[in-house]
């Protein structure tokens, strides 16, 4: 019998305004690059079974279908679109998973989830960041950090950069899923992803792990020090896998952990480096061009210098200055501070200090922050401390309310 | 009264097969020569060099099918359509030129025509329909499979579809294109699945679903599958309102729409009759009756009633199978003519009968049944 494909149609044509071309190139990288994974292969091969139906070859997508499902038999999405493909040569589809109503209702939310999967997917292969653009909390990576992530939650994508001598270069984006309360975590328990700037902690062994959790896990830094000032609670906050039963999870589905598919999983974790890997979290992205961003930097690095100075003066007050009133520093009060920053000065002995490796991350939201870590080495010596300073803005002028080691 | 054997007629009947084997090899010379014509792309020759050939033999199939697909292959799209709506209508036992009328709709968009087409093309050989069914039921299974991965459920309580079993082998037809596909250099006559022979044989076939079949321990003949506890049994042409998929054979399909679906209705309404009397159904026999049904003799409707409960519920098994079913219908008023072989209780009777139907509403009654000769 003839079927029409009227609702698979309806979600192709949204895959015709797919620049394809675009995400192919976005996507070469990763198998060029990882070509031992299978990272973002299986998902590329789902967008072009809906370019195959876009394009009313459907016997050929039914055949791409029949090699995704066999390949990745727990990618339900694929299954899906495999059901409405074989459906199709029964009888007319009128929907995306074109299943009768009281199947789906056995299964809860689920074909919904599949759909909201499949348009998120979609949506942000269509949609891609500008050519050379960057997520504006970048503003400038020493080269400590060879990698960086950045989520998308509004998007279900992660964002995997290069960070490369010329700047950051997007290596690879995948599909993730959140919490099922979204964002904006603040409750231990609130079934929320966290936003802010974090960075991977550890490498947990996927041995140790429960088979829930996948192919690993990379524990991240929540609650961060503004975390912490906010008062925030709760933890255990990873970036993890999928258990053997589904290959990806909705887009709303986690306890407040970054989930993704297993070989995307596996690449970060081969990729990036524990402990100077930042992942920034943000309801929505804002691209920026890198000139931008560098253009940001100046007027704070002016201030970061003038602190810089200041302790190469010696001037305790003026050093002072700098800090918030109800600064921290690993439990102590400003006050309390005061004694481990004169000891500092001592040992420098009136040395000019160059700050090396300077990152600056910012971070804006109710307040306007700044990450920024370094060394602080003085003239003559080859060592010094590597230091985190979180700074907040107060009108127009910048303060510290943290320092310590990263 | 026997022919002596002269000489004479001898020579006679030698000249008589010397000038059939002659007209056979000029007609196979045309085929052969149209047939370059066409691989060569020289159309309009092709279509000259046919249309030359069809003033002797305007009946012929081959060439008839020929001018079809050269007048598709020239872009001529209406004028394909009407040769193979004709074609259609004339040689209603073959597939290929309702095929080919499908692929021209199809070119034109009009995607619910090459589906009539091609159902239509279906018919003429009820096993490839019993097969496309079952294809179908096996795709929606499979399709249920997947849905079920997909949304995490378990399918091993699911029931596994009953697929219609064919009993019969079908006798090849002798309006069989014989050159049609093989002399053809592109593949648009090709039927999809290629189909050998349109069947007029008796085969009856029936949908699993919606069968109402009674078993009868007669002689095993064609049939019924699913649902139908029976064994081998014989019988049924049971259908539903679906467009026919079973039994005999050309459904006199008109690839029209509007007459297309009137047919289709009506011939529903027939098998439905002969449903409800082989399941000895007295009551829905009855009701395929219109109330100004012309009792034979003119009795009574209530002693017609009587005499047909008596005659069917006192049948321990019947059986009635219908073949060459041809519908002719205009407006609310149709002509139904087939032949009906009917068997109950050791009793078997085989006769060309006609119904004409009248639309009431919805539902097409029989007003007259009569017997032809």
């Amino acid at each position: 019998m003839l079927g029409t494909v009227l609702g698979l149609a309806a979600m192709a044509s949204s895959v015709q305004a797919l620049n394809l071309r675009n995400a192919d190139q976005n996507a070469a990288p990763n198998v060029e690059s990882l070509s031992r994974s299978i990272d973002g292969v299986p998902e590329a091969q789902l967008i072009g079974i809906y370019k195959l139906i876009g394009q009313g070859r459907q016997r050929e997508a039914l055949e791409k279908a029949g090699k995704l499902v066999a390949a990745v038999p727990n990618f339900q999405l694929a299954q899906l679109v495999y059901g409405d493909l074989l459906a199709a040569r029964a009888r007319p589809v009128n929907s995306v998973g074109d299943i009768p109503d009281d199947v789906a209702r056995s299964a809860g939310n689920t074909l919904n989830d599949l759909r909201e999967e499949a348009q998120r997917r979609l949506k942000a292969l269509r949609e891609r960041p500008p050519a050379g653009t960057i997520p504006s909390q970048f503003l400038e990576l020493s080269q400590k950090s060879r990698h960086a992530i950045a989520v998308d939650a509004s998007r279900s994508r992660l964002y995997l950069f290069e960070n490369t001598p010329t700047g950051l270069v997007l290596v690879a984006d995948y599909y993730i899923s959140v919490g099922k309360a979204g964002t904006s975590k603040s409750t231990e328990g609130d079934q929320r992803t966290p936003l802010g700037v974090y960075y991977i902690t550890s490498n947990l062994n996927r041995k140790v792990l429960k088979d829930f959790y996948g192919s690993g896990a990379l524990p991240l830094s929540y609650p961060n020090i503004l975390d912490a000032r906010r008062g925030k609670t709760g933890g255990g906050i990873w970036l993890h896998g999928t258990p053997s039963t589904q290959f990806s999870r909705p887009p709303l589905a986690t306890d407040g952990c970054v989930v993704m598919a297993n070989p995307d999983l596996e690449t970060i974790i081969r990729t990036v480096e524990v402990r100077s890997t930042p992942v920034v979290i943000a309801p929505q992205l804002e691209w920026i061009e890198p000139l931008k961003a560098h253009a940001a930097v100046q007027p704070f690095e002016t201030t970061l210098h003038a602190w810089r100075n200041a302790k190469t003066a010696g001037d305790v007050g003026q050093i002072l200055s700098f800090y918030t009133p109800d600064f921290t520093s690993n439990g102590k009060t400003l006050t309390q501070w005061t004694p481990t920053l004169k000891a500092e000065l001592s040992k420098v002995q009136g040395r000019t200090i160059q700050l090396k490796d300077v990152s600056y991350l910012r971070w804006t939201d109710t307040a306007d922050t700044m990450v920024v870590t370094f060394g602080e080495v003085a003239d003559g010596t080859r060592t010094g401390l590597t230091k985190r300073q979180y700074w907040m803005r107060q009108g127009d002028q910048w303060k510290i309310f943290f320092e310590g080691t990263p | 009264m026997k022919h002596a054997r002269t000489p004479l007629f001898s020579l006679v009947r030698l000249i008589a097969i010397a000038l059939s084997l002659h007209l056979s090899l000029a007609i196979a010379d045309d085929y052969s020569d149209i047939a370059d014509l066409m691989r060569a792309g020289r159309l309009p020759e092709a279509l000259a060099r046919t249309d030359q050939a069809l003033s002797a033999r305007p009946k012929d199939a081959q060439l008839r099918f020929f001018k079809g697909i050269i007048q598709r292959d020239s872009g001529k799209a209406n004028d394909a359509i009407t040769t193979f709506t004709r074609m259609g209508e004339d040689f209603p036992d073959m597939p290929e030129p309702f095929n080919n009328l499908a692929v021209v709709y199809a070119s034109l968009g009009q995607y619910d025509k090459a589906r009539t087409a091609l159902e239509s093309a279906l018919h003429t050989n009820p096993s490839y329909a019993t097969a496309h069914e079952n294809l179908a039921d096996i795709y929606a299974k499979l399709a249920s499979q997947a849905y079920s991965r997909a949304l995490q459920l378990d399918t091993n309580s699911a029931t596994p579809p009953k697929l219609a079993l064919i009993r019969e082998l079908s006798a090849p037809s002798s309006t069989k294109l014989q050159h049609a596909t093989a002399a053809l250099p592109a593949a648009p006559a090709q039927p999809a699945p290629a189909l050998p022979t349109p069947a007029p044989a008796p085969v009856a076939i029936a949908k699993p679903a919606p069968i109402t079949a009674a078993p009868v321990p007669a002689k095993p003949v064609a049939v019924a599958a699913a649902p139908v506890k029976a064994a081998p049994a014989p019988v049924v042409t049971a259908t539903t309102a679906k467009p026919a998929p079973a039994a005999a054979t050309a459904a006199a399909a008109v690839p029209s729409k509007a007459a297309t679906t009137a047919n289709r209705d009506i011939e529903a309404a027939v098998r439905a009759w002969v449903s409800a009397w082989t399941a000895r159904d007295v009551r829905s026999y009855l009701a395929s009756y219109a109330r100004d049904f012309a009792t034979p003799g003119g009795i009574s409707r209530s002693s017609w009633e009587e005499e047909r409960r008596k005659r069917i519920a006192g049948k321990s098994n019947i059986s009635v199978k219908l073949n060459n079913l041809t519908i002719s219908s205009t407006g609310n008023k149709a002509t139904v003519r087939f032949r009906q072989d009917y068997r109950a209780n050791g009793l078997s009777i085989s006769s060309r009968k006609v119904l004409e139907l009248s639309k009431s509403g919805e539902r097409w009654l029989i007003v007259k049944e009569s017997i032809s000769n």
